[in-house]
């Protein structure tokens, strides 16, 4: 008895590494090594373990389509075991990713599968991760609907892709909102409130934070809200890198506008 | 007793001599790790063998080692065309040194990932060889830099998809165009470089017409591929400047290469568009005064035919100067190529000024590789190399620019200094693609010599552009398809690794930010692919 219990604690000992050394291997790119750690035993009763199985198979090189069909397998396993708990969620939104990046699929399966992620757990990262991807597929994979109507309808997910959980995700979001408007000819008011809400959020890296400012600063200008524009010319160039080649093409903008009242 | 034949002896006498002088080269070879497993032993390799690079780097290794006697550092200068096998051996076989110079293009991610130590958290502590230096002591390593290691994608030190820095640089260089100041004098009666691009192709002339009365064969410009080509980008980006304005969808002036291919699929700009016309004119401008047959030649070619006083002028980049400069017997000038005035009648209508190099990155980076048996003593010589005096030190010997702050810019090398007021950059046709870039070397003798024509050049690439560019949105749809899908992978890791603690702002989120940044980028491509199916 005493060799059981001390077996099953050197197993216990053993496996929390493992699925660290698992989950470090796959953060770093390193798909065989992680598949390998998460293999090297079976999983068992342990989901997360074997969700890290499927994860790694997934871009396991060389990477085929019979390996993502089994990946799916794996995770629509996982599902039916059990769909509510964390390595559910994550599975459920690794299924609507294979849907839309890794293997062929109609949109309205993929929406589907993204709209299935949010349903779920709605307050969850990987809802707010899922909305981010709904959010492309509206804006530029739905043709049939008119352009208006893609924007809209991208613009509708802010509630949970905009949240504040995951802030450089959220930034990014209406940011992307406000380049497909732009891209499609509809330089309006509410790309610059989309902007305005990106730059809100704050991103980190610093030439994401200043191209934001440009950004702002030339759709106010183009609305013919000269103040504004020269508020966001003049915080670009107080916070712009030292490696930043647009610094004089911004400062002499800024000048021709601040003539142009005069 | 029969004697051997004279053959056998001297065969036996050359095997005897070769092994004795291979035992004596084991025997006597610099290698005090072999027998004293007391020394530590830090290799670094890069491909610089330039004049000056491997001299600057060998002297700062003699400091060092002066500095700490238990430790060899022993440097490993490998040609750039053996580096890629080289290097990719070493790594799989385990045997690579302890640092190694990082390119981009040369270490994708996996590599960096599998092979490579990422050094943010050392960059993030003091550098302790600034100690002494009261304005850098407070700072960190990474501060240290003039411009404090922007992680900006395409630089050579920083994955933007891994989001760690891998590389600690050493060097910055440029591109200018280097005369022979004797030839100059001659031709134009004065030692002074061109202000403008009209003087810049009066000087052309005025050399042609130098070498013609004085029967010399000097050529105005040294000719290569690639020599024309350091002129030709700026001319084309210069000459659209503006244009390239209107084609930046996200209005954050600066219009990227998926930009400007969108926008030429949307049919909103083609070779016909008139500042593209322009920059091609540019180019036919001072393309008469090419050497002929210089679209076969190759750089050493170019670089020997101005180091012999066969031409005036070459255009490349300051990574050369060291050779130049120790090796030319005339007297040598470097000058930016001059921009176009916004005045200018004939290229000056798209244009907005001389364009800006602040974002010319600091290169040369070494990144610490994982089987390093030393890896806190490589780093430690890291430090070293990038100190202020180390870093003015290499800059002395090899003249390229330095990249830590406060280290003066070498006399010589002031014109190499990057010029940090200028413009954004305009539409350079050669840098859309691969393909793109070898439509324009195949046709740009079209724009050289006294038939040279802007317009026979657009009606010879016309047809191949506009195949290049579709095809290259294609192609970068497809590669980053292949880099989004890893990172649902990656994601998944590091979901794991940071939920404990907290995923805002952490690596998960910042990648997560990136990859749909990227996905919408590419989306974005296809649509337009779709909308404008092209002929």
């Amino acid at each position: 008895m005493k060799g059981i219990i001390a077996l099953g604690f050197a197993v216990g000992v053993h496996a929390a590494p493992v699925a660290d050394e698992g989950w470090q291997e796959l953060a770093g790119y390193l798909f065989r090594d992680a598949h390998d750690a998460f293999t090297r035993e079976p999983a068992g009763a342990d989901r997360r373990r074997a969700l890290g199985a499927a994860a790694s198979l997934l871009n396991e090189p060389p990477v085929s389509p019979g390996k993502v069909a089994d990946v799916e397998a794996q995770l629509r396993q996982l599902l039916a075991d059990n769909a509510a708990d964390e390595p559910a969620i994550y599975a459920r939104y690794l299924l609507a990713r294979i849907a839309h990046l890794h293997r062929p699929a109609e949109t309205a399966e993929i929406e589907a599968a993204y709209r299935a992620v949010i349903t779920a757990a709605p307050a969850h990262p990987l809802a707010q991760l899922a909305a981010g991807k709904l959010a492309l597929v509206l804006l530029y994979q739905r043709p049939d609907l008119p352009v208006p109507a893609r924007i809209a309808a991208a613009a509708e997910l802010a509630p949970v892709a905009g949240s504040a959980q995951l802030p450089e995700t959220a930034c990014i979001y209406y940011r992307v909102l406000a380049e497909a408007a732009l891209y499609y000819d509809m330089l309006d008011e509410r790309a610059l409130g989309w902007l305005q809400r990106a730059d809100a959020v704050g991103p980190q890296d610093v030439m994401t934070a200043t191209s934001l400012r440009i950004q702002l600063a030339e759709v106010a200008r183009a609305l013919g809200h000269r103040e504004a524009a020269l508020g966001y010319y003049r915080s670009y160039l107080a916070t712009a890198a030292p490696t930043d080649s647009r610094y004089h093409t911004v400062a002499e903008r800024m000048a021709d506008l601040a003539k142009e009242a005069k | 007793m029969k004697r051997p034949p004279l053959t056998t002896v001297v065969v036996l006498l050359l095997l005897i001599g070769t092994y004795l002088y291979s035992a004596g080269r084991l025997v006597l070879r610099r290698g005090p790790a072999v027998v004293d497993p007391s020394i530590e032993v830090i290799r670094y390799a890069h491909w610089q063998i330039e004049p000056g690079v491997r001299e600057a780097f060998n002297e700062i290794a003699a400091d060092y080692m002066a500095l700490h006697p238990k430790v060899r550092v022993e440097q490993m200068d490998i040609p750039g065309r053996a580096w890629k096998q080289w290097l990719r051996t070493g790594l799989i076989g385990g045997t690579a040194p302890d640092l190694v110079e990082l390119a981009s293009y040369e270490n994708p991610d996996d590599m960096l990932a599998r092979y490579f130590t990422p050094i943010t958290s050392y960059l993030e502590q003091p550098n302790p060889y600034n100690a002494d230096e009261p304005d850098l002591r407070g700072l960190s390593w990474r501060q240290s830099y003039t411009a404090e290691l922007v992680p900006v994608e395409g630089v050579h030190y920083f994955s933007t998809n891994l989001l760690e820095y891998y590389g600690a640089p050493s060097a910055m260089v440029t591109v200018r165009m280097f005369y022979n100041r004797r030839l100059i004098q001659e031709a134009i009666g004065e030692d002074r470089p061109p202000r403008t691009y009209d003087e810049f192709v009066a000087l052309c002339a005025a050399l042609q017409r130098h070498a013609d009365v004085t029967h010399e064969f000097v050529a105005p410009l040294a000719g290569s591929w690639f020599n024309v080509t350091q002129i030709t980008d700026g001319l084309f980006s210069a000459a659209s400047q503006r244009v390239a304005l209107t084609l930046d969808i996200s209005h954050d002036l600066e219009m990227s290469k998926v930009e400007g291919l969108v926008n030429y699929a949307r049919g909103r700009w083609s070779l016909t568009t008139p500042a593209i016309r322009t920059g091609l004119q540019t180019v036919e401008a001072f393309g008469r005064y090419l050497p002929p047959g210089w679209s076969q030649l190759n750089r050493e070619d170019a670089m020997m035919q101005f180091l012999q006083g066969r031409a005036a002028m070459l255009a490349t980049g300051t990574w050369d100067a060291g050779g130049i400069l120790s090796q030319a017997d005339f007297p040598v000038g470097a000058f930016k190529m001059p921009a176009f005035r916004r005045d200018d009648p004939k290229y000056g209508r798209w244009t907005l000024g001389p364009m800006s190099e602040a974002n010319t990155f600091a290169g040369v980076p070494f990144g610490l590789t994982r089987t390093s048996r030393h890896p806190e003593r490589a780093i430690d010589f890291l430090r070293f190399l990038t100190s202020r005096k180390s870093n003015a030190k290499f800059s002395r010997i090899s003249t390229w620019l330095p990249v830590i702050k406060g280290v003066p810019v070498p006399k010589v090398s002031e014109s190499f200094r990057p010029v940090e007021e200028g413009y954004v950059g305009g539409v350079n046709i050669r840098f859309f693609s691969g393909e793109a870039n070898q439509v324009v070397l195949q046709y740009l003798y079209l724009l050289s010599g006294n038939a040279a024509s802007a317009d026979a050049f657009i009606a010879q690439t016309r047809g191949p552009f506009d195949r290049a560019f579709r095809g290259e949105l294609d192609r970068l749809a497809r590669v980053s398809r292949e880099t989004l899908r890893q990172k649902d992978s990656v994601l998944a890791g590091l979901y794991q690794l940071e939920v404990g603690t907290g995923l805002g702002r952490a690596k998960f989120d910042r990648l997560a930010a990136n990859q749909l940044t990227v996905e919408a980028e590419r989306l974005r491509s296809l649509r337009t692919l779709a909308d404008y199916p092209g002929k």
